[in-house]
This record gives C-alpha cells, structure tokens and sequence, in this order.
C-alpha cells in the first residue's frame, strides 16, 4: 500500500463515518444522493475548471457487436449495394462527409463534430486471428493480449497500475451495472455509478411540479416506458472476474472503503457544476451529462467508461440499428458541444468500440450475423479529424469468412490514445510496441 | 470417486454452510437439525423427495379474455384511418407492456416465495442455478407466460438427467424465442441457439469449430413454435406458442458435426454434443463453482467428473456427492463465496423471521443490486461471485439491509420510489385498452389517463403496502442473551453467519453498535443485527 492511499484511508477514518461509526447506515446510497444533488445543481453555477486538469479518457462501449459497415459506409460501392440488398443504404440518405465515406443517417450529431474538426474516424480495426463469440471477444478488447492469449488484468488496469498507483478508486468512473473487465488490475481500482434510468431524468427536465416531487410519485408509468429498446441476447457488458491477489472477502472491504470514499468525493464534484447543453433523455445521455458535470466539477478521474447495448441485431436490424446509432449520436454531440462550452474539450478524447463488426453479407431474417473488422471513433479537442486506415475491401476475395479483414489492430488504437493523450508508455501497459495512428495533431 | 466427509467431520458451522449453499439459509433451529444427522442425511433432507411436488402456479395464469379483448381491438383498430390507427397500436402496444409488466411482477414475487418455502428452497436453488445457466430474458421474450414455463421446467426436471434438461432448453419456446431458433430455417439458418449451446451451456469456448456451430444451426432448423390451435407457423401475436416440429423448415441433408456426418437433427446434436469429452468437465465445473464459490482445481475437477460420469449426468445425487466432499467446505476458502443477490434477500428475511416485502419491492431490491430475475444482462447469466460487488451495490445491500432490520417507518427510506410505476406493476392502478368509438375516435385509457386524484390515492396505497414494520426480534435472543455485549453476539453470530472468525475491529464494531445499555432493549438488538448485515463478512457464505 503507498502514502497516497494511506492517507485517504486516514482521511476517511477521521471522518468518523466507518471506523468509529459502528452502525453506519449510508446516509442515503449513492445513486439517490446523485439525484438530489441533480435537482441541486441546476441551481448552481457553472464553475471554472479547478487545478485537476490531466487529460480524460472517456470509452464507449457499444455492445453486442455493431454494425461497421452500416455506421461508417463505402459510397458508390457496388459490392457494398450486393451485399445488402435489403439493408443497404442508399447514398441520397446516407451523410456524406468525403468523396467516398459516408455515415448512418441518424449520426448527423457525429457529420457535424466530423466538419467541426472533432471526429477522427478509424477504419477497418480489429485484430489478427478474429473470434466471433461476444464474450471471448469482448474479453480480448479488454485484455489487449493476442487472440490465442489471456491475462488477468484488462488495458485499463493496467493503465491503473502503471501510471495511477497513487490514486483514490474513483480515478475510473464506470457507468454501468459492473465493472468491465477491462478495470481488471493487480491493484484494483474504479468505482461504478450506477447512472438513474433516463426516464428519470426525463421527468426531472420538465420544470414544475413533476420535477419538484422527490419521490417521483407524480411521473406517469408512461415515463418509465422507454426501455423497449431492441434487446437482444447480448446487452450488458461483462465484470471484472479478477480479483488480482485479494480473497472475496479483502475484496469487500475495500470496496465497502472505495464506496464511502468515492461517495464522497462524487457528491462534491457534481455539485459544483451543471451542464450548459440539453442532453437526450435516454439513460446514454443522461450517463453523459453526468460525466461532464463530474468533469466541470473537478473529480480526478481520468478515465470514464459507458455502455450502450442492444447491438446484436441478427433479425430486423434496419429499425433497431437505426435508435441504437441514433441515441449514440444524439448522446455524444451534445456531450462534445457541452464540453466545449466548459473548455475541457481538449482534455477529453472520446473512443468507442465495439466487440466485433458484423457480416458483410446480410442474413435472410433482416439482420446480421458475427463478424470481424469495424470502424471506431475517437473524438475531442486533441484529435485530429479525419479518416484513418483504410475501409476494407468488400469484394469476395478479400474477405475471410465472409468478413472484412481489418488494416488497424485495436492496440495501434489503444496504444495512440495512452501515449499522445495520457501521456503514458504504451509498451508498459499492452505489453508489446504497436504502431501508432496519427490520430493526434 | 469423491471422497465423503464421515460424521466425526460433521459440525454445526459446516451444517450452518450447507443450509445457505443449498438452498437459501434457515434458522438456527434449521441447522441445529442438520448438525444433529450425519452429513449425508443432511444433504439427503435439504434435497427433499425424487417425487417432484409442483407449487400452486402464479394467479396470472389463470386471467382470461385479454387475448379476445386484444382481437377484438386490433380488428377495430385496423379499420381505422391513418393518424387514428397510429394513435390506436400506440395505446394498445402500452397496453400490452403494463399488462406484461404487472405479469413480470407477480411471477418474480411468486418464484421468491417459493425460495423462501424451506421444503423448496433446494429445488428452487437449482433452478436459480439453471436460470443463470440458461439465461433468457424476458427484454426479448416478452411473454410471462413463457418464462414461468421455462421456470417451470427447472423446477420440475432439476433433479433428473442433465441430456433430458438440455434437451428440453432446446425445445422450451422462450429459449427458441430468446435464441432465434423459432426464425431458424433451412434456406437461412440460424447461428445463435447452436453457437451459445456449445459455447455457453455445454462445452465451453475452444471445444468446438465454426464449422461444427454452422452444421449444427442447420440441424436445429425446424425446432420452432406454433400457436397452440397448430394452424399456422411462427409466433403469432397474443397467442401462447408451444413446441412444435416443422417438417417444411428442416434442412434434411447430411451434415458433419464433430467428426460425425449424418441427417443429424437437434435430438442428434445435443446427443453428439454431451458425448464430448469436454461435456461433463463444462457444467462439473459450473455446478462446483456456483455451490462452493470458487473454481474446482484441476485434481478435483477430475474427481467431480469421474463422478458424473458414474452417475450418467443425474443431477440430484451429484449434488449430494458435492455437498458430502471435505473440499467443499474448505476452511481456506470459507469467505470466497459471495451470497447473490436473491440469496442475500430471501436468506435476510428467513433469518429475521419477517416475510419477502411485497413483489414490486422484492423485485424492485433484487434490480438493484444486480439480479432482476428473468432478465439476465445477456445470454452468459449473471457472472456471480465478486460480480456482485461493487461501489454501488455494497451500498445499495447496506441501504436495504436496513430496510428489512429496521424497518422504513417514519423515515424517507422509500422516497427514492416511483410509487404510482409500482402500483401499476402491482395491479393497484391497471390501464385499459383504448376506447374506439364507432365514429373512430381512440379514447386512451392508460395510467397517464387516470383521474390525478385516483393515481395520489393508489400511490399512498403503494406506500402503505411497501412500507416495512422493523424485524420482530422478541424469537431471536432471549432475556439472558440481551445482559451482555459479549452473549448478544454470540446468538447472532449463530444465527446470521456461518461459523467464520470474526475479526478483532469488526467484533468491536458489532459490539459497540447495540451500545452500552443492558439488558437490550429491542431497538439496540436490532442495531446489532444490522451492524452484522452491514458488513463485509455477510456478504460471504
């Protein structure tokens, strides 16, 4: 154990709230006191940055395996249009952004951050020797070790370990229902903000009395209604499962630790700020408004991780793939335009991913099966924009098994992302050199 | 062959272990009865009767006309003009869903009540094991009535042979719904069912090819549902679909499956595919890991598989050589098995001695803190064991636990609660179908429709029903157990956790939480108990 935590765990026992407390009923949990200090910091004003201002690193996951080829798509592609004769998009609809590329009709949010220079759009990733099962590849994502390999510990913790040693748990922030398993480190670290359903937040944008009753009595059943989203077997994203040298019970005790602690800290940021933009109300953007109030408010967290699921779209996918993007969009434009607002947008970068693109030919029940290469998006003040690698060749002799073969493996992604925006050796967290993209200016 | 524990190994804390991995915990006086028999009768009692007793199903099943009613809407809104008619599938799509959702409600409630039967707990421990393993989600099965079927099938076949469950997964009509099976035809096979079969429910990642999961789709092509009047094909809307063969969707050719090429059909692939010897290794392991809390190391491994393989894959006697092996009580281990969410739930109230808080708010505890039955996060279950931890959910078990030992009066504890979503799921507030009047207007009837003053009314209702008395604690100590710090731990701790060593600060913390004054009043009983719920050693079992 090293001083910096030392002394949180000194902090924290002075505060009298576990050690002496004895009968510590939380005062209220987390995610509920979040909701108050919402309705509080509408009130607020904004505040300037404070003196915690190293760069951030927010990751969306998109789970279940999107659509590649039908989020960033070949224009005037004639294998593209015999490939998917029923899913195909067709140019007049589809947001041009160069000669050739173009992106989802229901990304127009990411068409303008792609012109304001914001958007670096990656193309063709993934990774040698590609498996098609979510969770084996979800893990590889996560682990950043070869395909035929495994590790312990995720990119992420690693990153933890390597350069956060001294750090509070709250230096990762996951929205999400678990940990994901890329926080997996030797020294565990991340805290989990279980964000309120968008319905929620929905009810609590409307001013007036729907807004003012705190028990929520007044919202109608109607408000909760939104969750119908195009399901699927895969929708959440996978738990840590590492518990580095720790029992289960250690393991309890220091999250009982890192609950209280964080709760605190959390509490404090998220008060000092409110966010300058409307937000989606789906529970993606809420998640995000979230994240920039945290930012604003000056939490030290330095790497923040959301999930957005429903991405398996084997049968009717046009509809379904069509909200999933269409909330990612919304989601993350107005995220980007209210961190410009605030002046954190050269601190943050942006990266999505996804555990594998799919097919390229489309399936006869409307959807699409497993598949390998896709593009990613990385997006931020730093990135420089534009396309990146190249859009894999759809003809039938280029592909494996019916899927694209990717020009950019995901560590060349990862790698750029930890050197020239965290400013960390990449060797020491993916165990390996890979090439960097130029994705910074 | 397994070793077994002789009954000079037998104690009280290793009875006290069995009662919750089991099932889901007891009494004092429960395990007193175990402790008292030798540990194979014990194993023997909690697994009750071979003769399956089914418990009386959830009343849900037996509401009538809503599928004459829905008909008979849908005609009339078809002969509708545009706006109106777009107007009119709105309503009735909501209708739909809080019908469902209410459905949901009941049938979490009701499975909970069975868990928290003692003479059931063991089945319906297993079949919490098989729910996890066979996760289907109600997000897209969307039938209540299909996944208490698919519970049904847990229950009732648990205890038997492992190829007659996977075989009945693999015709049970919300997994063919959940895994696309229903869609899967000759001409465009399905993936998705044979890829998680092998993947997931049978063998594990590495024992099979692309090719074997693509061969095996086109096996299973033809294992889809009808509606139960046989008339047409698919799943029809509203109707309840049952299992059927469809001869016109198999592909009948021949196909190679592990080296075996034949006309296989889904009967043959699962044959094939528990023939593997990667089969009984797959869910020996799972089964171990999910009782024991921790993966069985490779020389156990090969024991617990020599055993299934001498049991020919019967499942009620390999949990009984399970439960009867030195190793799974494994002091070392002891505080490596972290209680799941339901576990944690329905094993508080036991030992509390009060009952399950209503549905909406069981199920309301369960969602979040991870385990919302019958939707799992995806088709891998629930990853369990230290999964359950985390920031926001080691508070949100603190949070509850006071709820159940103190009680919610006069408190803000429920305030967080959207009382007026809750009486719609607990039938308090029910919305109608629409109204479409001959001239062709669409009068909604939904909850956002009902009189201000009626949804206040159901909301204070909801509350009244929500809200938890404190845990009667006059059956748990006795007067000379509340004299002193040291007398009241020591019958708590007998009660609430299994026979670990407590340690030095956390004995302290307990202790001074009853405070200072004896003999215990009720108020600092109660404190003391929580003081133990809200701990980390609580959480293990």
């Amino acid at each position: 154990m090293n001083n910096h935590e030392l002394k949180t765990r000194r902090e924290f026992l002075r505060t009298g709230l576990l050690g002496g407390s004895l009968c510590w009923t939380l005062p209220a949990f987390l995610s509920r006191t979040m909701e108050s200090l919402h309705a509080q910091a509408d009130g607020a004003l904004i505040q300037g940055v404070t003196g915690r201002d190293g760069n951030i690193l927010v990751v969306l996951q998109l789970a279940g395996g999107n659509d590649g080829l039908n989020t960033v798509i070949p224009m005037g592609n004639d294998e593209y249009r015999k490939a998917r004769p029923t899913l195909g998009l067709t140019d007049s609809s589809i947001l041009k952004i160069e000669p050739q590329t173009g992106l989802h009709p229901s990304l127009s949010g990411l068409a303008s951050a792609y012109q304001d220079g914001h958007l670096a759009i990656v193309q063709g990733v993934g990774y040698p020797n590609p498996n098609r099962s979510h969770f084996r590849s979800t893990e590889i994502w996560a682990t950043a070790v070869d395909s035929d390999q495994s590790s312990t510990t995720g990119w992420i913790g690693r990153y933890f370990d390597n350069a956060c040693s001294g750090c509070d748990a709250s230096v990762g922030i996951a929205m999400a229902s678990q940990l994901p398993q890329s926080f997996a480190a030797s020294t565990p670290k991340g805290v989990l903000y279980q964000g309120a359903s968008g319905a929620k937040k929905k009810a609590s944008k409307k001013k007036g009395a729907a807004a003012k009753d705190a028990d929520g009595s007044m919202m109608t059943m109607d408000d909760d209604e939104e969750n119908g989203e195009a399901g699927g077997s895969i929708g959440m994203l996978n738990g840590p499962g590492n518990l580095g040298h720790l029992s289960a019970l250690d393991f309890l005790e220091r999250t009982e630790m890192d609950a209280k602690v964080s709760q605190q800290e959390i509490a404090k940021a998220s008060t000092k700020a409110k966010n300058s933009v409307p937000y989606p109300g789906s529970r993606l953007g809420q998640n995000f408004a979230m994240v920039s109030r945290l930012i604003a408010g000056g939490m030290p967290t330095r790497i923040y991780y959301l999930s957005l699921g429903g991405f398996d779209t084997h049968t009717q996918q046009a509809g379904a793939h069509e909200r999933l993007l269409k909330e990612m969009g919304d989601a993350v434009a107005a995220f980007l335009a209210d961190l410009k607002a605030q002046g954190n947008l050269e601190r943050v970068t942006l990266m999505t991913f996804s555990e594998f693109g799919r097919r390229v030919k489309e399936n006869a029940s409307g959807g699409t099966d497993h598949g390998a290469a896709a593009p990613l998006f990385l997006a931020g003040g730093g990135v420089k924009a534009g396309l990146l690698g190249q859009m894999p060749s759809l003809a039938p002799r280029d592909l494996f098994d019916g899927d694209v073969k990717y020009n950019t493996d995901f560590r060349s992604v990862y790698a750029t992302v930890l050197e020239k925006h965290l400013g960390v050796k990449s060797e020491l967290i993916l165990k390996k050199p890979f090439p960097l993209i130029a994705a910074y200016g | 062959m397994l070793s077994t524990l002789t009954a000079s190994d037998w104690d009280r804390n290793k009875a006290a272990i069995l009662l919750h991995r089991a099932g889901f915990g007891g009494t004092p006086q429960e395990i007193d009865f175990l402790a008292a028999i030798s540990p194979a009768e014990a194993a023997d009692s909690l697994l009750g009767p071979t003769k399956f007793i089914p418990p009386d199903p959830p009343a849900f099943l037996e509401e009538s006309g809503t599928e004459e009613a829905l008909k008979t809407e849908r005609a009339k809104m078809n002969s509708l003009p545009d706006p109106a008619k777009a107007d009119a599938r709105r309503e009735i799509a909501q209708y739909q869903r809080s019908t469902q959702g209410r459905q949901m409600t009941e049938l979490r409630g009701w499975w909970l009540k069975q868990m928290a039967e003692p003479a059931r707990a063991t089945r319906e421990k297993l079949a919490l094991f098989l729910h996890g393993h066979f996760a289907t989600s109600f997000e897209k099965v969307r039938s209540p009535h299909l996944l208490y079927q698919q519970n049904s099938l847990f229950r009732e076949k648990g205890y038997g042979m492992w190829s007659d469950l996977v075989l009945g997964v693999a015709q049970d009509p919300a997994m063919l719904i959940y895994l696309d099976g229903a869609k899967s035809r000759a001409e465009a096979p399905n993936e998705n069912f044979a890829r998680e079969l092998f993947e997931l429910f049978t063998l594990g990642e590495g024992n099979y090819t692309e090719k074997d999961i693509q061969e095996s789709a086109r096996a299973f092509t033809g294992w889809g549902i009808g509606a139960t009047n046989g008339k047409k094909a698919g799943l029809q809307r509203g109707a309840q679909p049952s299992f059927k063969i469809l001869p016109k969707w198999h592909d009948s050719g021949a196909k190679t499956i592990f080296g075996k090429t034949g006309n296989f059909d889904g009967a043959d692939v699962i044959r094939l595919t528990l023939a593997q010897d990667a089969a009984p290794r797959w869910i020996a392991q799972k089964l171990w890991r999910f009782y024991a809390g921790w993966p069985a190391p490779e020389p156990l491994l090969k024991e617990l598989v020599k055993e299934w393989q001498s049991l020919k894959g019967e499942i009620r006697p390999f949990l009984m050589a399970m439960w009867t092996n030195p190793n799974f009580y494994d002091p070392v281990r002891a505080a490596d098995r972290v209680k799941s969410p339901a576990e944690w739930l329905v094993g508080l109230c036991r030992q509390v001695g009060r009952p399950l808080p209503a549905p909406a708010l069981s199920a309301h505890i369960l969602n979040q803190l991870g385990q919302n039955l019958f939707e799992p996060p995806n088709v891998k279950g629930w990853d369990g064991g230290i999964a359950w931890i985390n920031t926001a959910s080691i508070s949100r078990r603190y949070e509850y636990g006071s709820w159940l030992v103190e009680g919610t009066q006069g408190m803000q504890k429920l305030s967080g609660l959207n009382m007026v979503k809750m009486a719609g799921e607990s039938g308090l507030l029910k919305m109608s179908l629409p109204e479409i009047t001959p001239e062709g207007v669409v009068i909604p009837r939904g909850i956002k429709d009902i009189d201000p003053v009626e949804k206040q009314a159901a909301a204070e209702k909801m509350r009244e029903t929500l809200s938890l008395p404190p845990a009667p604690v006059v059956g748990i100590v006795t007067s000379e157990e509340r004299q002193s710090p040291e007398k009241l731990l020591a019958a708590l701790s007998s009660r609430f956790l299994s026979g670990e060593t407590i340690p030095e600060d956390l004995r302290a913390r307990f202790q001074q939480a009853a405070g200072g004054k004896t003999p215990f009043t009720d108020a600092a009983v109660r404190k003391m108990v929580l003081a133990i719920v809200q701990s980390p050693l609580y959480q293990v079992t």
